[in-house]
C-alpha cells in the first residue's frame, strides 16, 4: 500500500478520495489554487501544495506543477478524481513517467476511449451495439442514403464533437441540406474538424450507464447499472440504481456488454460505460465510457456495497480484486440528488457568493459527500457542485420519500440551488413512473413555473422575515437567548460549592 | 415595528405570549417556541401549527427556507425607521420588558460588542451590546425597571 497520495482535485470528490485514504492509513496532499486557499479540501489534507492562479489551467489543470507537488511531497500516486486531468491519457502518461502510480486506468486505455468516432468502431468490432449510423461520409448524396438505410430521424453530429455543438436532429429529408451545413460549421467552428457522423436519433432515450472494476490482474466485473436520465444542459442532476426501466434479463445482457466493452481496451481501476437506452424498442446501444470514477458512483456503492474510491487505491497498488461477478447483488434502491449552486429558474445559471447557511440533513440511510460548509465561498472558477446527496432504502418508493425529506432539511443560504428543483422532480408523476428521459427536463418540466420570486410570498414567509427582524436582527444589540433552554439541574447553575 | 419585505408593508407588535403580525388587514398571532441565534433557526406556532424557520441576513436580503422551501425576500426601509437602527449611540429597548442587571457605570469604557445590560422579556434573555467602542454618556435605566419597546436605556459617546 501507498504511504501518501497526492489528490490532484478539490470540492467534494476530493474529501471522498482523503476519507477513503484516511481510513486505509494512508497520508494525503491537498493541492489548491488561489481561490481555493481556505477551501475544505486543503484544511482536511495532511499536507497542502499552492499551485497557482486560480484559473484552471494555472492550477489543477496544470500537469508539470502537479506531478513536481507530488514529487516534492513524497507522494507515491496521484489521485484525478473526475473532471480536470482525469481522463487525460497524456497526464496519466507523464505521472507513470515520473516514476508515480497513476490510479485509475492506463494511458491506452484513455487514449483508445477519448474519440467518440474511434471508440465507437472499436466497439462495434467488440460486437458491443452502437446506434445504427455511419462514419466516414462526405458528400450530401452519400449521407441522403445512409439517412434513408436509418430511417428518420437521424441525427448529424461532429466526429471530434461534444457537448452538443455540431449536432442537428433531422426529422425528413427536406431538412437534410440545411442540416447538414449548418452542423459542418458548427464542427469546424468548435473542433476546426468538419468530419461528421450520421445515426439513429432515439427521441425519447434514457441514460442508462454500467460500473465497471477491475485489477490490474485482469479480474474485471460489473457492479450494475445507474439511471440518469435526469439531466440538464446535457448533464446529470439526479441518479439512482437499479433503474426501473431495464428487466433482470436486460441488466444481465447490458452488464456483460459493459464487461466485454471495458475488456476490449485491456481495462482496469473503476470505469463507466454509457449506453442509450431505447424504452420502446428495449433496444441498448453503446454511448461512450467514462474512464474515471464517476460523480454518482455513491449509489453504486450502496447497493452493492463496495467502496470503490478505496478499492481504485488498493487495485492501484497492487492488490488484487478479490470478488468474482457472483459476490455481488442489488440490495434496495439508491438516489443520489447534486446540489448545485445554480438558479434553475435562469436557465441554471450558476450562482456564486459566500455560504451563510449550510446544514447537511442527517438520518438512516442518508450520506452526504460535501465540499462546503458555512462561512465558505462559492467561486465562478470551477463547476457550482456543492455536495451530493444520496440514500438509500429498501425500494425506490422508499428512497424517493426518503430523498424527498432529506432534502427538505438542506439548507443552504447565500447561493442560489437547485434544492427546490430537485423537490419538484421527485414530485413529479413521470418521476415516479421512471418515465423520464434525458431531454425530461427541457421539454416537460415547466422550469419557469418553479421560479418562486415570481410568485408572491407565503404568509410564513412573511412572518418569518418579520420575527427575524424583531428577534434575529442588529445582533450587536440584541442577543436573545431563551433562558429555560438550559437545564435548571445543571451543577452548573448550583452556587453552594458543589464544583469546588 | 413596521417593515416592508418585497414591496409587502408588515407590522410586528410584542404581545405577551410573542408577537402579533399584521398584513393584507389580518392580523397573525405567532407564539415563539425556540430561538437559536446561531443557526438562524426560529421555531414557532402560527394558530396553534408549529413551524421552522432558517433565517440568514444578507446585507437587505433575508434568506428564508420555511418547509423545505428556500427564497429571498428583499427589506425596504420603510417611511419611519426604527431609531435603533438609525443611532448607534443610543442604545433602546428592542421589545417590552424588564431590566435585570446593569453591567457598566457612567464614563466607563466599552468595546463594541461588549455587553451592558440585560433585559428579560417573553422569557428570554436580550442582551444589550455596545455598537461601538466608546464611552458610557448616561444609563437611563435601573435593574428591575420595566421599559417599553424603544425606550433608550444607555446612551455613549466616542
Amino acid at each position: 500500500m501507498f504511504t501518501k497520495i497526492l489528490i490532484a482535485n478539490r470540492g467534494e470528490i476530493a474529501m471522498r478520495i482523503m476519507r477513503a485514504c484516511q481510513e486505509l492509513g494512508v497520508k494525503t496532499v491537498a493541492v489548491y489554487s488561489d481561490a481555493d486557499q481556505n477551501a475544505l479540501h486543503v484544511q482536511f489534507a495532511d499536507e497542502a501544495v499552492h499551485l497557482g492562479a486560480s484559473a484552471p489551467k494555472e492550477s489543477y489543470l496544470n500537469r508539470d506543477k502537479l506531478i513536481q507537488a507530488a514529487l516534492h511531497s513524497g507522494a507515491e500516486a496521484i489521485h484525478p478524481g473526475y473532471g480536470f486531468l482525469s481522463e487525460n491519457a497524456a497526464f496519466a502518461a507523464a505521472v507513470e513517467s515520473a516514476k508515480l502510480k497513476f490510479i485509475g486506468p492506463s494511458a491506452d486505455s484513455i487514449r483508445a476511449m477519448g474519440d467518440k468516432a474511434e471508440s465507437k468502431i472499436l466497439m462495434k468490432k467488440a460486437g458491443v451495439p452502437t446506434v445504427p449510423g455511419f462514419e466516414g461520409l462526405e458528400t450530401e448524396a452519400e449521407f441522403k442514403q445512409a439517412a434513408q438505410e436509418i430511417g428518420y430521424p437521424v441525427l448529424i453530429k461532429a466526429s471530434a464533437g461534444g457537448g452538443g455543438k455540431g449536432m442537428r436532429v433531422v426529422s425528413q429529408e427536406s431538412e437534410l441540406q440545411d442540416a447538414l451545413e449548418l452542423a459542418r460549421g458548427e464542427a469546424l467552428n468548435s473542433f476546426g474538424d468538419e468530419r461528421l457522423l450520421i445515426e439513429k436519433y432515439i427521441a425519447a432515450a434514457h441514460h442508462v450507464e454500467f460500473q465497471v472494476f477491475g485489477d490490474e490482474q485482469g479480474n474485471l466485473i460489473h457492479l450494475f447499472e445507474r439511471e440518469c436520465s435526469v439531466q440538464r444542459r446535457h448533464q446529470k442532476i439526479i441518479e439512482e440504481t437499479p433503474s426501473p426501466v431495464l428487466t433482470s434479463e436486460l441488466r444481465e445482457q447490458m452488464g456483460a456488454a459493459a464487461v466485454q466493452a471495458a475488456k476490449a481496451v485491456n481495462y482496469f481501476n473503476a470505469g463507466t460505460i454509457e449506453f442509450i437506452f431505447d424504452p420502446s424498442s428495449a433496444q441498448y446501444y453503446f454511448l461512450e465510457m467514462n474512464t474515471r470514477l464517476q460523480v454518482e458512483h455513491p449509489v453504486t456503492e450502496l447497493v452493492a456495497g463496495i467502496d470503490l474510491a478505496q478499492w481504485q487505491i488498493r487495485v492501484a497498488a497492487g492488490e488484487k480484486f478479490p470478488f468474482q461477478q457472483k459476490d455481488f447483488m442489488q440490495r434496495g434502491h439508491a438516489i443520489e440528488c447534486r446540489v448545485y449552486a445554480e438558479d434553475p429558474a435562469s436557465g441554471f445559471l450558476p450562482s456564486t457568493g459566500k455560504l451563510l447557511q449550510f446544514i447537511e440533513p442527517h438520518g438512516p440511510g442518508v450520506r452526504v459527500d460535501s465540499g462546503f460548509a458555512k462561512g465558505k465561498t462559492v467561486t465562478h472558477f470551477y463547476d457550482p457542485l456543492l455536495a451530493k446527496l444520496i440514500v438509500h432504502a429498501e425500494n425506490r418508493e422508499t428512497a424517493i420519500q426518503k430523498m424527498q425529506n432529506a432534502l427538505k432539511n438542506f439548507i443552504v443560504h447565500g447561493v442560489v440551488t437547485n434544492v427546490d428543483f430537485m423537490q419538484a422532480v421527485l414530485a413529479h408523476p413521470d418521476f415516479a413512473s421512471g418515465q423520464v428521459t434525458t431531454r425530461w427536463v427541457e421539454t416537460v418540466l415547466a422550469v419557469a413555473d418553479l421560479a418562486v420570486e415570481k410568485n408572491k410570498p407565503t404568509p410564513e414567509q412573511l412572518i418569518s422575515a418579520a420575527l427575524a427582524e424583531a428577534t434575529l436582527a442588529n445582533s450587536s444589540i440584541a442577543a436573545v437567548e431563551r433562558r429555560n433552554e438550559s437545564d435548571p439541574y445543571s451543577p452548573w447553575r448550583q452556587t453552594n460549592g458543589f464544583r469546588n | 415595528m413596521k417593515l416592508l419585505f418585497d414591496s409587502q408593508p408588515i407590522e410586528i407588535v410584542p404581545t405577551p405570549n410573542g408577537y402579533d403580525v399584521l398584513f393584507d388587514g389580518q392580523t397573525h398571532p405567532v407564539e415563539i417556541a425556540r430561538l437559536d441565534k446561531a443557526s438562524g433557526q426560529i421555531e414557532f406556532r402560527i394558530g396553534g401549527i408549529a413551524q421552522s424557520a432558517y433565517i440568514s441576513f444578507d446585507g437587505a436580503k433575508r434568506w428564508i427556507t420555511l418547509n423545505g422551501q428556500t427564497r429571498m425576500l428583499t427589506k425596504t426601509s420603510t417611511a419611519r425607521r426604527g431609531a435603533r437602527q438609525d443611532s448607534t449611540a443610543g442604545l433602546t429597548a428592542p421589545m417590552p420588558g424588564q431590566v435585570r442587571s446593569v453591567a457598566v457605570g457612567v464614563g466607563e469604557a466599552v468595546k463594541k460588542g461588549q455587553t451592558l445590560l440585560t433585559m428579560e422579556a417573553m422569557k428570554m434573555e436580550i442582551k444589550i451590546q455596545a455598537l461601538m467602542d466608546g464611552k458610557i454618556k448616561t444609563i437611563f435605566v435601573a435593574p428591575g425597571a420595566t421599559v417599553e419597546r424603544e425606550q433608550t436605556l444607555v446612551e455613549m459617546a466616542e
